[in-house]
This record gives C-alpha cells, structure tokens and sequence, in this order.
C-alpha cells in the first residue's frame, strides 16, 4: 500500500513538474480540437435556429467545440439594427448558441460608440481586436487577445480588423471618432510572441481573403486564419504556407468546421469543411422562439413624423426621399430614382419606421460626390435611360424635361434652376448624393464616381422625418414635362 | 475606383459591392439589368464571393448567368 502511494506521489509530482517548465499538459498526449467558425453574418438571425441546431450536434460529438464569429456580425437585417439596443438581437443570439469570440468587422462600429460599448458589455463571449484603441471614456470592452483551455489544449485566438484607405474601417467616420487604429501586418509584428506561449495560434480576422493570404505567406507562425469582410467561399479550408485559411460567403448560409490535431504542443493536421446552415434540416426551437420574439419589434410601429396632408403621387414620396438625403448628408443637391419610389399613397396621419422602411427597402446607401451642375445633368438623364424611362426626383434643384414626343421614352433637353427660379450654374461644383444604385446605374461621364458614406438611405430617411416631425407635400413637384 | 469585371475595366465609386460594378458592366454592354440577380460571382483566385462582397481598387471578378 505504502509503495503503492509512493508511486502515486511520484507520478503527481512528474505532471507538476513538467507543467512548471512551462510545457501545456496537451504535449504529452494526441489530442482533436474543433473550431466552427462564421463570418460575416450581417444580422441573418432567421438563419440562428438552423446554426444553433448545427452546434448541438457538434457539441454532442465535442463538447469543447470552439465558436468563432471572423466579424461583421451585424448591419443588414433592419429587425436587429433598428432594436432599441442597436443589434442586440444578434449579441443575444450569440450569447445563447455560445460563440467563445469575435473580432471587429468595419460594420461592427455602425452603430456609433456608445452603442458597441453596450453591445460588448451584454455579450458572453470576446471582443478581440489588437489594432483598435478605443477612448475609454466609452466604456468599450475589448482586448487584443484571449486564451483558451480547449480539451486541455492552449489556443490563443488574435483578432485583426480591416484597415481602409482613410486609415480606418469601411463605416461612417463619426462612428469611429476617439478610435485609433494601426496597421494590420505591424500589428501581428508585435504579437508574435504569443506563439510561444500556446499550442494553437489562431488569427481571427477581418482584413478580407486577399489579405489573409498575404498574413499567412508572411507569418507562418499561425496555424488558422480565421476569414471575413470578402465574402469569399473557400471550399473547407486552404493552406498557404503551411497556414490553414477559412472563409464563406455572407449572412450565415455556412460554416465552416474546423479539426486541428494537436501533438506534443504541435499541430500536427488540420482540416476543415463547409457546413450548410440556411438549408439545415433541423432547427433548434428555442433559438427560434427568440428569433421570433425578436421579429415582432415594436419599434417599427413607431411615429416618425406626423403626415398633414395626403400624399397621393410617387413624385411627392419621392421629392421627400430626395430632400432627406440631401439635408442628411449635408449636400447642395440629391437625386432618387423613380423605380426606388415603392408606393405613392400615404394617409394624413403617423408616418412610421415601418412606412420608411416600405418606401425605400432596398438597404442602398448613400454616395456622394462632388461634380460640375452639367455632370449632375448628365447624371440624371442618364439615370432616366437606366429606370425605364422614368426621370429621377431631385432635390435642391428644379428640372425642366423637354422630351422627342408625348411618348416621353426620348429626352430631347434638360434645364435647371435654383428652387428660387434661376439658371443653375452649370460650371460649379456641387456636392451631390445619391443612392448606391442610382448612382451606379447612371453610368455618365463625371469627374468623381464618389463615396460610399456607409449610411443608408432609408435610416437618413427616418432621422430626417425626427427632425422636421411634419411633413405636408401635396401638390409638391421638382420635374415639369414639355413636349 | 477601378475594378475589373469579366476582363472589361469598371470605374466605380468608392466603397461599390460586386453587385455594383457588375451593374455598371451589365449596363455598359447592354444587358438586360434584372439578370444580376441570376448570376454566380467569382474573385480572381476562382472562388465564388457573393453579391454584397465589398470591392476595392484593383479588384477583379468575373460572373456568369446561371
């Protein structure tokens, strides 16, 4: 018996031992670790009943398994960017099927900066980013790195986010004042140390799949680029550089399921495979009570703006489309394409985010540009040819449309004037907005094809409709027709 | 910004989505403009990206009608 706790001891004090040389329990023994990883979600939360079923029976097999979210996680679904709580549906989501961490996508900082330090404190799971540097007078919850204990393997998960040309990431700048943020590849530079200290390191990152190519031919040091912001589908996984790379196609229709075999603090194999969730047999019911729940949100019920008489055309909608983007983005004239005018009747009475969001549903947003009076003519007679032969409905000015014949497919001439009758000076430069299709489908000759202001033309809608709280547009026009 | 869509040179604003610049191709050559929503997009390396995958300068897809 004596000899039988002697040996005991010694065993025990071999394992101490070679714990405190610094080496993780996982090198003695071969061991699987599991990663389901998502990107670019863009708040497809019908698709969550389906992915939560599609964990269960992963967890069934490995309890462990990880969940990363590559970012992105939100915009695109006005049910969860309209909550109270900007997104909330999708943090609550998250917290219920368990994702152990997500890094930044550029979309992430679209609510502003108080609304993702919200979002970070109601989350269970991890904000990492290590080139974000928040004030933290927003109280944003985020750190560059984490840890994991997964089945007794050490896994270090580094989150990265997309860097654009401005030096920030792809979203309205107002939204990510008082954030500084440093270059991807010298910021990987600074931990790279972290290899040492783990058995798995992953980067979980936004920066897109060219980028992640590039991180991986550079940095060998990783064993799993993690993928987002390209929306590419890569058939399981791809190794470059000895580097495994994963990514899919946005709003959750897959995920990808990744196996890494670790050997004596080494990964030994990996491999990874797509999982389709949008066409998943099996939904998880409770998730889908909360995605339920979620989509009978009384905010859209709620009163905008208080219509005081009628509109009955879709010129009326229209010319109000058209000076909601102009007043919103602060430009001297705007421009709505007639197709993206939904309806053309609306009652006296409450105009609701529900109402906005009928009459522009598309999820455009706004571009502007800076371009001479005869480019933005140029532009809207092109915008005609493009919708059908239906002129756009413009703001800050007043069109004169001469057409070929009473058909009105042939525009013979176009003159504008000032809202107070003038010639509008064609030579000048006018700031300019327009929606992202519009602007794309009047394919004219300008000097600047303009800038995405990462904001959408319905929210400047609705804001524009909080501000003015009435709005009487009957009899309203900004085109007259000649023959 | 400059992109290319099936070979062809796109100039397009800042910030465009595949979808946009392929708009802009479909309507450079003529093409009937609803068929973008019957269409399978790839990158330069082949893979297939979707319709709301952003683009930057230089970028290069190609797509084809299903």
């Amino acid at each position: 018996m004596r000899r039988k706790i002697l040996f005991l001891l010694a065993g025990l004090l071999l394992i101490a031992g070679t714990t405190a040389q610094g080496q993780n329990i996982a090198a003695s023994y071969k061991t699987d670790i599991h990663i389901v990883s998502a990107n670019d979600m863009h708040a497809a939360f019908e698709n969550f009943p389906q992915l939560a079923a599609v964990v269960d029976s992963l967890r069934a097999i490995d309890q462990q398994t990880m969940i990363l979210a590559a970012g992105d996680n939100r915009t695109g679904n006005p049910l969860c960017d309209l909550y109270e709580i900007s997104s909330f549906p999708m943090v609550a989501l998250m917290n219920y099927v368990g994702f152990d961490a997500t890094t930044y996508g550029n979309h992430e900082f679209d609510g502003g900066q108080y609304n993702l330090a919200r979002l970070t404190n109601l989350s269970n799971f991890a904000y990492l980013c290590a080139n974000a540097f928040a004030d933290p007078k927003f109280g944003i919850q985020n750190q560059p790195y984490k840890f994991f204990d997964v089945n007794g393997v050490k896994v270090c998960v580094l989150g990265i986010v997309q860097i654009g040309s401005h030096g920030r990431p792809d979203t309205h700048p107002k939204n990510v004042e008082g954030i500084r943020f440093e270059p991807v590849e010298e910021t990987i530079q600074k931990y790279l140390y972290l290899r040492d200290k783990c058995d798995v390191f992953i980067l979980l990152s936004h920066i897109g799949y060219d980028d992640d190519v590039k991180m991986a031919e550079k940095f060998p040091q990783f064993d799993l680029i993690v993928g987002g912001h390209s929306h590419t589908q890569i058939d399981g996984g791809e190794i470059h550089n000895g580097v495994l790379i994963t990514q899919n196609v946005n709003k959750l229709k897959r995920i990808t399921y990744t196996t890494l075999t670790v050997e004596n603090g080494k990964v030994t194999a990996k491999s990874a495979k797509n999982i389709e969730v949008e066409k998943y047999p099996k939904k998880n019911a409770t998730v889908q009570n909360m995605v339920d729940y979620f989509s009978a949100n009384p905010e859209f019920k709620r009163v905008l703006a208080q219509v005081e008489a009628p509109f009955s055309t879709y010129e009326e909608l229209g010319c109000l489309m058209a000076d909601a983007i102009r007043e919103e983005s602060g430009s001297d004239l705007s421009f709505a394409n007639y197709g993206g005018v939904r309806y053309d009747e609306h009652p006296v009475g409450g105009f609701t985010v529900n109402d906005a969001l009928r009459l522009d549903p598309f999820g455009n947003n706004a571009i502007v540009m800076n371009i001479t009076g005869e480019e933005f003519r140029q532009m809207i007679i092109a915008c005609f040819y493009a919708d059908e032969m239906r002129f756009p409905l413009i703001s800050g000015a007043k069109a004169e449309v001469t057409y070929t014949d009473e058909s009105k497919r042939k525009i013979k001439d176009v003159k504008l004037f000032t809202p107070d009758g003038k010639k509008l000076d064609l030579k000048k430069i006018y700031k300019v907005v327009g929606n992202s299709y519009a602007t794309t489908v009047s394919d004219s000759p300008r000097r600047d094809q303009g800038e995405d202001t990462n904001r959408q033309t319905a929210d400047m809608l609705m804001k524009y409709l909080e501000k003015v709280k009435k709005i009487n547009y009957q009899g309203v026009t900004c085109i007259t027709h000649k023959f | 910004m400059n992109v290319k869509v099936n070979k062809e040179e796109i100039v397009i604003f800042r910030g465009a989505t595949a979808k946009h610049a392929i708009l802009r191709y479909i309507l450079k050559n003529r093409l009937d403009t609803k068929s973008v929503d019957n269409i399978t997009i790839y990158d330069r390396y082949g893979h297939q990206i979707d319709q709301d995958a952003p683009l930057k300068e230089g970028s290069v897809i190609t797509f084809k009608f299903n």
